[in-house]
């Protein structure tokens, strides 16, 4: 009796499952993700019960709980941030400015800002917050 | 010279390329995107006026409540500290009577965003429509 095992035939791996469940995976990321500029430090938006559907585009001013302030994901001071947006609303006065301040940042850090942005023309700004804890 | 084309009907289609571009679109995706369900609260509107107002407008009139935020998140109404329930319920009786109450809000510089976006979720819930957000000058 021959015990010897047969040789297994050399068979392709199923590729095209693979591709099948990459690009669900990709799919899934587009539809469920957000493609916003990513602030350069750590932002984590206040959790608010009331806010309402946030529109998409605009200019995202993200100030860390200490204070440091970056413009559409670019870290800067104050001085050059105002004259980026000033730029920007010579432009598109309609632009959405959007402040995605860190829920621990102490209020004197940018409320003065918001005044200053709004003082070269602004005419939406929003704070950004999100609906669910940490 | 041979120039025939060599049969190329029953050649396969290589697939490992394509997955490696699903797979660096699928990264890039998943690096590139905010994943938090982002909601925002309006500092200011175009067709409102700006809550950022100064701090004389519309205080002292009768429909007017003004609230302190003290620096350690305690909300003050007249001076006194008032819990959120309470707050709300007092809102609510207010606007029963004055459906065009205005609330003046009078953050300490040194509160923090939670506790604003806490108060303006009180204010809001009970119903407050007309909200204004003060900012004191520092003296120079």
């Amino acid at each position: 009796m021959n015990l010897a095992r047969r040789k297994r035939r050399q068979h392709p791996e199923p590729i095209i499952a693979l591709i099948d469940v990459v690009f669900f995976l990709l799919v899934f990321s587009m539809l469920v993700g957000r493609m916003d500029a990513t602030a350069p430090f750590r932002v984590m938006p206040a959790i608010s019960e009331t806010g309402a559907t946030m529109p998409g585009g605009g200019e995202t001013v993200a100030i860390a709980q200490d204070g440091t302030l970056a413009l559409n994901g670019r870290e800067m001071d104050e001085t050059a941030l105002l004259s980026e947006l000033a730029t920007v609303l010579t432009r598109m006065p309609d632009r959405l400015i959007r402040i995605n301040a860190h829920r621990g940042a102490e209020l004197r850090l940018y409320l003065p800002l918001v005044a200053e942005i709004e003082g070269l023309g602004a005419k939406d700004i929003v704070l950004v917050v999100t609906p669910e804890g940490p | 010279m041979k120039l025939r084309q060599a049969n190329s009907d029953n050649a396969p289609i290589p697939l490992v390329p394509m997955i490696d571009v699903l797979m660096i679109m699928l990264v890039f995706f998943m690096v590139t995107s905010t994943y938090l369900n982002l909601r925002m609260i309006p500092f200011t509107q175009s067709e409102a006026a700006s809550p950022l107002a100064p701090a004389t407008a519309q205080a002292g009139t009768s429909d007017t409540v003004l609230l302190r935020l003290d620096s350690d998140g305690t909300v003050r109404l007249h001076g006194a500290p008032v819990a959120r329930g309470e707050l709300v319920e007092m809102l609510r009786q207010r606007l029963a009577t004055m459906p065009d109450l205005n609330v003046v809000l009078l953050p300490s510089g040194h509160a923090r965003t939670q506790e604003l976006v806490s108060l303006l979720d009180a204010t809001t819930s009970a119903g407050v429509t007309r909200m204004r957000l003060v900012r004191l000058e520092p003296v120079r």
